[in-house]
């Protein structure tokens, strides 16, 4: 049942593909423009001369350090060419040379084995940060004048900046990867292409889920909609729809079919019931016809008997009881009869309904006073709410109106009847309720007690709720029994309100 | 026949000359000797670089020489052997010499060679030593050619990575920085998996030999 409810109508699943498709439209035109845009921006990036030039940096970094080189030699030279001829001036020429020339972080006399003779170095950190070591030497030409080792070498340390050599790797790094990015340009293009069509495509789907199920609140309306409206085709009245919390046309449209089947199955209620009730009101007649016409010859023959054996001569005193006996049974049962076929009669000839318009709380007051009796009966409390203009059968609805009462003192009985009479507005109807604080009416009795010949009582014909029923949907109302929230019986009675114009006046309902 | 016609038909046979002999592998010097039991070739790769390599195994960048050599049957099918050597070469422009690091299947690693002098490198290069095609009883009565497939600059593995980083993160290149926040480029690099094979592809084909030419070296 779930998986069912899961399942995707074919409206849904139009509606999805809807917007997938109006999802996907955009995409192809978009994966159009990425390419041309990502073709175009690789072009810019990879252009052939930055290309170039960031490949011929490291060559440009190795002219640099070349004329470092020369530079250094130069320098080395000089430093040589201004040698002391005197050794013992040697260390303070050096220190001197490496103080006064630039870069230059070492001076070294060197024999011919790589021994240091005499030195100098910079005290001071270079001034440019970090370095590394660059010699340069030059041999000494003519050392005994000097005072040296033959062999002897001028060995000069200079500073190279280091950061060259970090800028260099990273410019190396930087050319192979705009080398190896402009040799793997259609790659890249097509990545980015696809890496486009990955996004957008998962943006698509997640717009067309994102719309579906959003469309799904929509469509699954109107799916149970029309599961209801096969359900009701196939004669199932009882069917409603849930019209949710949304206040569209769906909703809208699930109100009015609600509406309308409740109408329908009102109407068929209706129908069904007066047809029910025309049916019991033909056996009614029947029955008082065939149980009227030998009631008067019984009762005459049984009185022609008794008068007979009340003129003759012998008595019997046994047999005189037993005929007094049998006439008070005779008599009574005979009473007993006539009183059924009245009401047989009288349910076999309600009349049809002519209203007037009324005020349904007039009406019900107007009916207290006019009924001092039940007053004497029984504790009628009458409590009205907002005008209720109705059009009344005066007569019928006070039959209506007695039979109820009279049900109601019956049931209270032995006890004085306590009895709520409402007058009250709901939506379109006019409500009449008429409750008891009795015993109630058991709930699986509800449905029967409006039944023909249904009663609870022993004396009762079970004919007075029919007759109630049979008024009220005269009236094309509603009549329905429940519990009064005081304990005892409560019977609500629904009557469609009077429009003021009388142009707008619906026809009366159909009556059996 | 007209002369437009004949001169159609002309340009169509020069064409179709043109490409054939733009297809056919051509021959580079191939020696194959047995050492071992095994084949081991040297193929004189001169004519298979370009007149300017100096310069640009001289540009600073690390340059890649791939090395592909396939011992086949003449009549063409399945190689019976592959042999593969790669090699880096940096010419470092403060040292002013080449570093060459030799992978291949006798160094899975890597093997580094240092040359001071132009003349040692190409040398070097030229020739192709120790390419080992597999057991000599392999070749049996056929007839087999070594065809080589030489690559300039290929997209290497180490490479491409580089690249989808860059791609990933275009602004930290070269500098180590944080992970990429772009979506984009994150997904690119990410579906950046292969590269198309380069257009400085040469591919050469030996004359046609037979284990009796395998001479013990």
């Amino acid at each position: 049942m779930r998986f069912a409810r899961l399942r995707p109508s074919r409206f849904e699943l139009k509606v999805a593909g809807a917007l997938v498709l109006a999802a996907l439209v955009p995409l192809g035109a978009a994966l159009w423009l990425a390419r041309t845009l990502t073709a175009e921006n690789l072009a810019l990036a990879l252009n052939p001369r930055v290309v170039a030039r960031l490949e011929a940096t490291p060559a440009l970094y190795g002219d640099l350090f070349q004329a470092r080189k020369q530079l250094y030699a130069e320098q080395a030279r000089d430093v040589l060419r201004r040698l002391p001829s005197d050794p013992r001036r040697l260390h303070a020429y050096l220190a001197a040379a490496v103080e006064r020339t630039p870069r230059l972080r070492r001076a070294a006399i060197l024999d011919a084995s790589g021994a240091v003779l005499e030195e100098a170095e910079a005290t001071q950190p270079s001034p440019e940060g970090e370095w590394r070591p660059a010699p340069a030497r030059v041999e000494v030409p003519a050392p005994s004048r000097l005072g040296l080792p033959p062999g002897a070498i001028l060995e000069c340390t200079f500073a190279v900046e280091a950061r060259f050599f970090a800028e260099l790797s990273e410019s190396r790094d930087l050319g192979e990867v705009y080398h190896s990015a402009d040799a793997l340009r259609a790659d890249i293009q097509r990545s980015y292409v696809r890496a486009f069509a990955v996004l957008l495509g998962a943006w698509a789907l997640a717009a067309g889920v994102l719309g579906a199920i959003l469309a799904r609140r929509t469509t699954r309306r109107l799916s149970d909609l029309l599961r209801a409206v096969s359900d009701l085709a196939r004669g199932d009245l009882s069917v409603q729809v849930d019209p949710g919390r949304a206040h569209d046309e769906v909703a809208s449209l699930a109100r009015a079919f609600n509406r309308m089947v409740r109408e329908v199955k009102e109407s068929r209620d209706r129908l069904v019931y007066l047809e029910k009730i025309s049916g019991w009101q033909e056996v009614a007649r029947r029955l008082a016809h065939e149980i009227k016409n030998p009631l008067t010859p019984i009762q005459l023959a049984f009185q022609q008997l008794e008068a007979a054996y009340s003129a003759g001569e012998a008595k019997n005193p046994k047999f005189t009881r037993l005929l007094a006996d049998a006439g008070d049974i005779v008599r009574e049962e005979v009473g007993t009869l006539q009183r059924l076929v009245q009401e047989f009669s009288e349910f076999a000839k309600l009349p049809e309904v002519r209203t007037e318009p009324a005020e349904l709380g007039d009406f019900v007051e107007e009916f207290v006073r006019t009924n001092p009796q039940l007053s004497a009966e029984a504790e009628l409390l009458v409590t009205r709410g907002g005008a209720c203009p109705v059009a009344l059968d005066r007569s019928l609805m006070r039959r209506v109106l007695t039979n109820l009462v009279r049900n109601a003192i019956e049931a209270s009985r032995p006890e004085r009847a306590r009895l709520h009479l409402g007058v009250a507005r709901a939506k379109d109807r006019a409500v009449l309720t008429v409750g008891d604080e009795g015993p109630g009416i058991p709930e699986e009795l509800r449905g029967r007690i409006f039944d023909p010949y249904f009663t609870t009582r022993h004396e009762g014909t079970g004919l007075g709720l029919a007759i109630v029923k049979k008024i009220v949907l005269q009236h094309g109302g509603e009549i329905a029994a429940g519990a009064h929230p005081d304990g005892g019986a409560s019977f609500a009675i629904a009557l469609p309100l009077e429009p003021r114009d009388a142009s707008e006046r619906p026809e009366p309902p159909a009556s059996a | 026949m007209t002369t437009d016609r004949r001169s159609l038909i002309l340009v169509a046979v020069l064409a179709a000359a043109a490409a054939s002999a733009y297809d056919a592998p051509r021959s580079l010097p191939t020696s194959f000797a047995a050492e071992g039991g095994r084949i081991v070739t040297t193929v004189d790769l001169a004519a298979a670089f370009p007149s300017d390599l100096r310069k640009l195994l001289s540009s600073g960048l690390t340059n890649v020489i791939a090395l592909h050599v396939a011992l086949l049957p003449e009549g063409g099918g399945e190689p019976a052997a592959i042999f593969g050597r790669e090699i880096d070469v940096l010419y470092d422009v403060w040292e002013e010499r080449w570093t060459a690091t030799v992978k291949d299947p006798a160094a899975p690693q890597g093997r580094t060679l240092t040359f001071e002098r132009w003349e040692e490198l190409r040398a070097f290069l030229r020739e192709a030593r120790g390419i080992d095609l597999g057991p000599v009883a392999e070749l049996g009565d056929g007839r087999w050619v070594a065809q080589t497939r030489l690559e300039l600059n290929p997209v290497s593995k180490e490479l491409l990575q580089r690249t989808r980083e860059f791609i990933a993160n275009p602004a930290a290149a070269g500098r180590g920085g944080p992970p990429s926040r772009s979506v984009l480029g994150a997904m690119a690099s990410y579906l950046l998996r292969g590269a198309d094979s380069g257009s400085d592809v040469h591919v050469y084909r030996s004359a046609p030999f037979t284990a009796r030419e395998v001479r013990p070296r």
